[in-house]
């Protein structure tokens, strides 16, 4: 790796280029949306009250005045006030924050512990009974949509067999279904991409190499081919556990749970477009972090890139 | 409060996929009655505010409604009933004067005077305090306060209705010196009323804490606590339902009812919407602007069937602009008819010509909006109108609402937030209101006197009159006013309201004692 410092600061000019232009695509594109006003209102109000509430809000300035105020307040960290809420936007997001990092983390859990190994053991018994009925269910888990196996989880193992509560935020049981359905889809990403990275790096040479030289199986898989299969498998991972951050809104609203994917989504509806820009500048901030963090790890996996 | 009935079409569809499995609980127990001291409610979103003049939306009102009392209150029968005041009277054409009820305490200790029914009154639009429910007192001209329960009201013209209008939103009643002294962010934050539940806790999209009131005036309710629980989409809504972790679910679509009223410790209760589904009509588009080819469109719309189909006959046929339930509601008038063969006449004495008629509808804005639309594209069809259907998505609807812009017929729900025409049909299709596509000028002189007499006897005789012109004119094609329907544990005994307040006062609610 060239120096630590020009690689961190030419990433931070990178990632603040990129955050400026979320912040500003969300402010125009939430703007094009919609007059968050007539949702405010009973559905009588006459044109002169919503004139009224417009201008209370600072919604009747010119569009570049109301983007200049924006990033005024954006670079002092204020993300302005929720109009839905009447609170200030960033304390309504960050309430949302524990629930969102619980569900993420749960689900991500799951997905690692679950999809690494069974991607491993796919790999090393190519094309037999196990690898086929493990992809089979990694298809499924990709390709089924997340309120249909969401409704199905509640149906089965909550209303059926009674072993979870149907939804909302309590103990440890409400978290296990919305942490299966979340976790399906990423389990089964990296569990199908575990399979194939392993695959490659198993017709690698240097493997065939220790085979020759009469290495144990376990020593090859474990010294060789997971350190050199584990660049794809990290950033998939990274990627996968960004998206999580990011809250998920359909699992969140089956199973009512309250985070922020959910919160982006209402709000969305709602035309609140404080607590909209700042959630998205959130999730933006967490993918910037954990992107940094896989090229972080990268270095230490990899000398070649650390050569750069 | 138009994001509830949206819902209630968008949840249907996956609440098929639940019908689809059987309903395992039939081997436990079943509860039809509890020792359980709490009542937890399941809607359709979560509550924004709980300043009760910041909000109208249905799922804040259901919560603040039971924070707050209002100086009447409109009991699930449809009556209109003492709140915070004991008695009303009409000192001449434009004053009230209101008995305030004595002994009543806010949930803060501070006692309940004509001090704060009068700042909780202006500060609505009092330009200042900037609410969203400035416009519902606009005829009140001052109000005054001799003694402590004693309020005059005075308003610009006759209002026939101001002790309606005081018994829905706007009309709840706060605490003046405890809102002076902690701000309106801080009363927000930390609501205090004279209601039957107290706020203990909010967690945003996750539950609000009621906890009952022990000295509520109107005797303490039948729970200890009332907990509103968001659950959005309608198939864990039932789920969690059957499974008995909710007491009541709000917004049980029509095609669910069985389901609930299936389960062996469920049930589903409905109240009659106040107001109707209609297809409001651009009366200036030709060929919409002759009233031949509206009575024609009326005529072929096989509303019975609509009921029948697509509500599973949780609705009745509209015989007139009036909400059943509402004033003046005429019993004497037969449902509006279906008729294709008069209505192919009709269509013919005015010189229809096959031009092309927009039904311009939502897809789950409304429950059953869009396959209604498609039915009576059908009907229509039949009779030889040249009819399509365009689907807009829901920002668009409410940009050509503001506008004024639709080109042919579209959904609307007229609700009556007064319980009498005047809060709907002249409320929306009067000179200048929201659908404002059609002018009479007999129509409008009745509308306008009706609104500014106090004698029920006229009004009632206009309403008639109008109801008349209406059902030549055709401004709007009502087609269906359907229940609202809950779903229960069946020891819940609970009557709902039909103006989406819920009411946990114990004249609506009891539970099941064993």
């Amino acid at each position: 790796m060239r120096g630590l410092v020009p690689f961190v600061s030419y990433r931070l000019f990178r990632a603040l280029i990129a955050l400026w232009l979320v912040s500003t695509v969300v402010f125009v594109v939430m703007r094009l949306s919609g007059d968050p006003v007539p949702l405010l209102l009973p559905p009588d109000a006459p044109p002169s009250e919503m004139e009224r509430v417009r201008r209370d809000l600072g919604l009747d300035r010119a569009l570049p005045v109301q983007y200049a105020v924006f990033l005024g307040n954006l670079l002092r960290g204020d993300f302005g006030r929720s109009i839905h809420f009447r609170e200030p936007a960033a304390r309504v997001v960050m309430g949302y924050l524990p629930a969102t990092f619980e569900l993420a983390l749960a689900a991500f859990g799951l997905a690692v512990i679950i999809a690494i190994p069974v991607g491993l053991i796919s790999a090393m018994y190519r094309n037999s009974v196990v690898d086929h009925t493990v992809m089979g269910l990694a298809l499924v888990g990709q390709s089924a949509p997340t309120f249909f196996l969401g409704i199905l989880f509640i149906l089965l193992l909550s209303l059926q067999a009674g072993l979870f509560p149907t939804s909302g935020r309590g103990d440890w049981t409400n978290l296990v279904l919305p942490a299966l359905t979340l976790g399906a889809f990423a389990m089964a990403s990296i569990a199908r991409l575990t399979r194939s990275a392993v695959l490659e790096v198993m017709r690698a040479d240097y493997i065939r190499t220790a085979r020759a030289k009469g290495l144990g199986e376990a020593i090859i898989v474990a010294k060789h081919t997971l350190k050199n299969a584990a660049i794809p498998i990290v950033t998939i991972t990274g990627l996968q556990f960004g998206t999580l951050l990011g809250g998920a809104v359909v699992t969140e609203t089956v199973f009512s749970w309250p985070g922020i994917g959910r919160l982006a989504v209402q709000s969305i509806y709602n035309r609140d477009y404080p607590v909209v820009q700042c959630a998205v500048f959130l999730s933006a901030v967490a993918f910037i972090v954990i992107n940094f963090a896989i090229d972080l790890i990268y270095g230490a996996l990899d000398p070649r890139i650390r050569a750069g | 409060m138009k994001v509830t009935r949206r819902e209630i079409l968008k949840g249907a569809a996956i609440a098929g996929a639940a019908a689809a499995l059987p309903g395992g609980l039939a081997g436990r127990a079943a509860a039809q009655s509890t020792q359980k001291r709490e009542l937890v409610v399941a809607q359709g979103g979560d509550v924004s505010k709980f300043d009760p003049h910041f909000s109208t939306s249905s799922n804040d009102i259901r919560v603040s409604f039971n924070i707050f009392d209002n100086l009447t209150a409109r009991h699930p029968d449809g009556k209109l009933n003492p709140g915070l005041a004991t008695e009303w009277k009409r000192t001449n054409d434009t004053t009230y004067q209101f008995k305030l009820r004595q002994g009543v305490k806010f949930h803060n200790g501070d006692p309940f005077t004509s001090a704060d029914a009068k700042a909780s009154i202006e500060r609505t639009y009092n330009p200042e305090a900037k609410t969203m429910v400035a416009t519902v007192f606009s005829t009140i001209e001052k109000i005054e306060a001799p003694d402590p329960y004693t309020l005059v009201i005075t308003t610009k013209k006759p209002d026939a209705l101001l002790p309606a209008r005081l018994a829905f939103y706007g009309g709840q009643i706060v605490p003046k010196k405890y809102l002076e002294t902690v701000g309106a962010d801080g009363f927000n934050a930390k609501p205090v009323g004279t209601g039957p539940v107290k706020l203990a806790s909010w967690t945003k999209d996750d539950k609000a804490v009621l906890e009952a009131n022990p000295d509520y005036w109107g005797g303490k309710i039948e729970v200890d606590r009332v907990v509103f629980r968001p659950i959005p989409e309608i198939a864990p809504r039932i789920a969690a339902l059957q499974k008995g972790e909710v007491d009541v679910i709000t917004q049980l679509p029509p095609d669910q009812g069985e389901k609930v009223a299936g389960g062996a410790n469920t049930k589903f209760v409905g109240a009659l919407y106040a107001g109707l589904y209609v297809l409001a009509v651009n009366s200036k588009r030709p060929p919409l602007d002759n009233p031949l080819v509206k009575q024609g469109l009326s005529l072929a719309i096989d509303r019975a069937l609509i009921v029948k189909e697509l509500w599973r006959g949780r609705g009745i046929v509209p015989s007139q602009p009036i909400a059943k339930g509402d004033n003046h509601w005429d019993a004497s008038l037969p449902p509006l008819a279906y008729n294709p063969s008069e209505a192919r006449d009709r269509l013919k004495k005015a010189g229809y010509k096959g031009e092309e008629i927009f039904i311009e509808t939502t897809a789950g804005y409304l429950a059953n909006d869009k396959p209604m639309a498609e039915a009576i594209q059908a009907m229509w069809k039949d009779v030889g109108v040249n009819a399509k259907v365009e689907v807009l998505e829901y920002s668009v609807r409410a940009q050509k609402n503001r506008e004024k812009s639709f080109k042919g017929v579209f959904w609307s729900d007229p609700t009556s937030t007064l319980a009498d025409p005047d809060g709907m049909m002249w409320r929306l299709l009067g000179p200048g209101g929201p659908q404002d596509y059609w002018r009479h000028a007999k129509w409008d002189e009745l509308g306008a006197a009706a609104r500014f007499s106090v004698d029920e006897k006229f009004r009632g005789q206009a309403y008639k009159e109008m109801t008349t012109i209406f059902h030549e004119h055709f401004p709007w094609l009502p087609v269906v006013q359907p229940y609202e329907d809950y779903g229960l544990q069946k020891y819940v005994e609970w009557t709902p309201n039909p103006n989406q307040q819920f009411e946990v006062r114990r004249f609506a609610l009891k539970m099941r004692r064993a």
